[in-house]
């Protein structure tokens, strides 16, 4: 394999980033200028904006790691561990991203930074776990990483509908269950979302570059040190 | 059978560590103590302050054995010696899995005597329910723990990974145990909280199936 | 039984151990393979006894690959390393006695008595082996190894911590295996002590396996 992509790829990678800087410019826009300010919480309460379409990436991409690794666990593929590890590095941004706007959005509407309800705790363990999938992917040296991080990417996504499940029956809902909005602000939402999401698959598509070229210069000094070495007396 | 002499094995070397299983037994004693005196003299609620403090002895336990049993299978090899003999990987698990659990149960025994005097809780007709949610939740801890510890095996910092994966998967089991156990404290009924049983007879099962498919994959994905 | 290693290729993280060993053992051979320290030979080591994946090529057991037999393949392969692969809180016997039975090695007690008998270790039978020193650890390695007769046997250094008398008898053992037709590989520095009964040596260097001189 070469280390240089195919012609389709770049061309898609551009228009991706284009895409993304565009719509995220525009939300942004929107939300600052076109967004009505709420009349309860005020200004606080466009945060909204940025914290539901991250809770979504979020979501999407450690989905999006549940599927590569068992992609990967049934064809053995390194581009799937590519796939699944990036997208996962990319979840636990936008991760970070809802942990941190939330409390600031919850002082604002119920005057705490934090309560143990069902999607708050949820979500702190959902970060707690996939933190711990870097931090043991990270620890294994050899390849074999691939194999330990999809059973990772399955089993801790299998297991958050139960955990989410009991923790909505052990405490009851304070969150609110649906983004109801209507209007404007929908759409400046549904605008928001769109253009996270984009910037996600953006970033993912800088992330796999990476692992590509690294699998590429991998292979190459491999087939380089084969090459340079005579085949003298080899045992068949 | 591979499965019972691999439990029998574990539980062997278990045995023949006294430092270990004193540092086990004092360290869940001291827990359960500490909770007493920081909650005492006058329980507020005790059914609910001693379940709180059985589960949470448990669960630090726990993470010692399953730790300790890791390590016995690393220092030396035994673990790679295990692969060596051609045994089925599935068998391998619950061997250990079984010794993890009657490990765990052993704790249990130790540690539930000493809340029920400490708190003042518990009644002898409870008791029978009570193994069975204490069943429920050790058979899991043992099916997720043993899987999440192969996982886990040759790595650095083992048992804050072990602690750090394991807690936030299993938080159906620790509710589950923690509800029923107050429940039968407190009014010998777990007619609100029956629900709870089913959710930790799915834990443990779907760790079990679970590890049907992973372990083999697990054991093999070496260094 | 013939053991066939075909283009072994290995690296670790971005080190590239072995680029492509390839060996072959036929029965009643003793093949050394000596190289340098760094040279990969305790990674052949455990790719050869299926421990370990090879990132390419593969390890086939009379032509079909072991990735397709791993059970069978295991039982028919003894090996030692550095590492004992033996539980320390236990005695020689009760070792040897537990891989024995999960082997599937008939009369694994009475097999294991007289190996380590062999070895002069039946007077420590029942010592956990925690006090064992390295050469009496060695000799219970070496013991766990040949505890099947199995028709493969790849060892890694087996003489170290051993002194002449039980390197020789290491030798009478491989000697006896040999005329069994069991196919040995092993791997050791000291070409001295083995010297009496190799009767083939191979060199890893840069990632592969030539024949030496």
């Amino acid at each position: 394999m070469t280390a240089q992509l195919p012609g389709w790829w770049r061309m898609c990678a551009i228009g991706i980033w284009a895409a993304a800087g565009a719509l995220i410019a525009w939300s942004l826009w929107s939300v600052a200028a076109r967004a009505p300010v709420e009349a309860v919480m005020g200004p606080v309460q466009k945060i909204v904006y940025i914290h539901v379409p991250s809770a979504i990436v979020t979501l999407l991409a450690f989905g999006i790691t549940f599927a590569a690794g068992i992609a990967y666990l049934a064809t053995k593929q390194w581009i799937w561990d590519a796939v699944g590890a990036a997208s996962c590095e990319i979840g636990m941004v936008f991760a970070t991203v809802v942990m941190v706007t939330g409390p600031l959005w919850a002082r604002s509407a119920w005057n705490t930074w934090w309560t143990w309800e069902p999607r708050l705790t949820t979500f702190f363990i959902l970060w707690i776990l996939y933190m711990g999938y870097h931090l043991v992917r990270a620890s294994i040296r050899s390849t074999s990483r691939r194999t330990v991080s999809a059973i990772m990417g399955v089993v801790f996504f299998v297991n958050l509908p139960i955990v989410w499940k009991s923790v909505e029956w052990w405490r009851g809902s304070l969150h609110p269950r649906n983004v109801t909005m209507t209007g404007e602000m929908r759409e400046i939402l549904l605008l928001s979302m769109a253009a996270w999401l984009v910037f996600y698959v953006a970033v993912l598509e800088r992330r796999l570059r990476l692992e590509w070229m690294r699998e590429a210069a991998l292979s190459e000094a491999d087939a380089a040190a084969s090459a340079a070495v005579p085949l003298k007396g080899v045992t068949a | 059978m591979t499965l019972f002499a691999v439990a029998a094995k574990d539980l062997k070397l278990h045995a023949r560590d006294a430092r270990y299983l004193a540092t086990l037994v004092l360290f869940s004693a001291a827990l359960v103590l500490i909770l007493s005196v920081a909650f005492g003299p006058i329980f507020r609620d005790p059914a609910r302050e001693a379940s709180a403090t059985v589960w949470a002895a448990l669960f630090f336990a726990g993470i010692l054995g399953l730790t300790r049993a890791l390590d016995l299978e690393g220092e030396s090899g035994g673990g790679d010696a295990l692969r060596l003999t051609g045994s089925d990987p599935y068998a391998l698990y619950l061997g250990k899995t079984l010794a993890n659990f009657l490990l765990l149960a052993g704790v249990f025994v130790l540690v539930l005597p000493l809340t029920a005097i400490f708190f003042d809780v518990g009644d002898l007709r409870v008791l029978p329910a009570l193994l069975g949610v204490a069943g429920l939740a050790l058979i899991g801890y043992a099916a997720w723990g043993t899987l999440f510890a192969a996982l886990a095996r040759g790595l650095k910092a083992r048992e804050l990974l072990l602690s750090v994966l394991l807690f936030p998967s299993l938080v159906p089991l620790w509710i589950g145990a923690v509800k029923l156990t107050h429940a039968l404290w407190d009014g010998g009924s777990i007619e609100p909280v029956r629900d709870w049983v089913k959710v930790m007879a799915a834990m443990d099962v779907l760790g079990l199936a679970l590890a049907a498919w992973l372990y083999e994959l697990l054991q093999e994905a070496g260094e | 039984m013939i053991l066939r290693a075909e283009s072994i290729a290995k690296r670790f993280e971005d080190r590239i151990v072995l680029h492509a060993a390839s060996l072959r053992l036929e029965p009643g051979e003793i093949v050394l393979l000596s190289g340098a320290n760094g040279s990969g030979k305790t990674t052949l080591a455990r790719i050869l006894a299926t421990l370990l994946q090879p990132d390419r090529g593969e390890i086939q057991l009379d032509g079909v690959p072991v990735s397709k037999r791993r059970s069978a393949a295991r039982r028919a392969i003894g090996f030692a390393t550095h590492v004992p692969l033996l539980y320390l809180g236990l005695t020689p016997m009760e070792n040897l006695a537990f891989f024995g039975e999960l082997s599937g090695v008939a009369a694994a007690r009475e097999r294991a008595a007289a190996l380590l008998q062999r070895l002069k270790m039946d007077g420590f039978a029942d010592m956990p082996l925690v006090h064992f020193s390295r050469g009496m650890l060695q000799r219970v390695v070496l013991s766990r190894a040949l505890l099947g007769d199995p028709p493969i046997l790849i060892l890694d250094e087996p003489y170290a911590g051993l002194d002449d008398e039980g390197s020789a008898t290491l030798n009478a053992l491989l000697a006896e295996a040999r005329l069994r037709g069991a196919a040995t590989i092993l791997i050791a520095h000291d070409r001295d002590r083995a010297a009496p009964i190799v009767t083939r040596a191979c060199l890893l260097r840069d990632g592969r396996i030539e024949e030496a001189p």
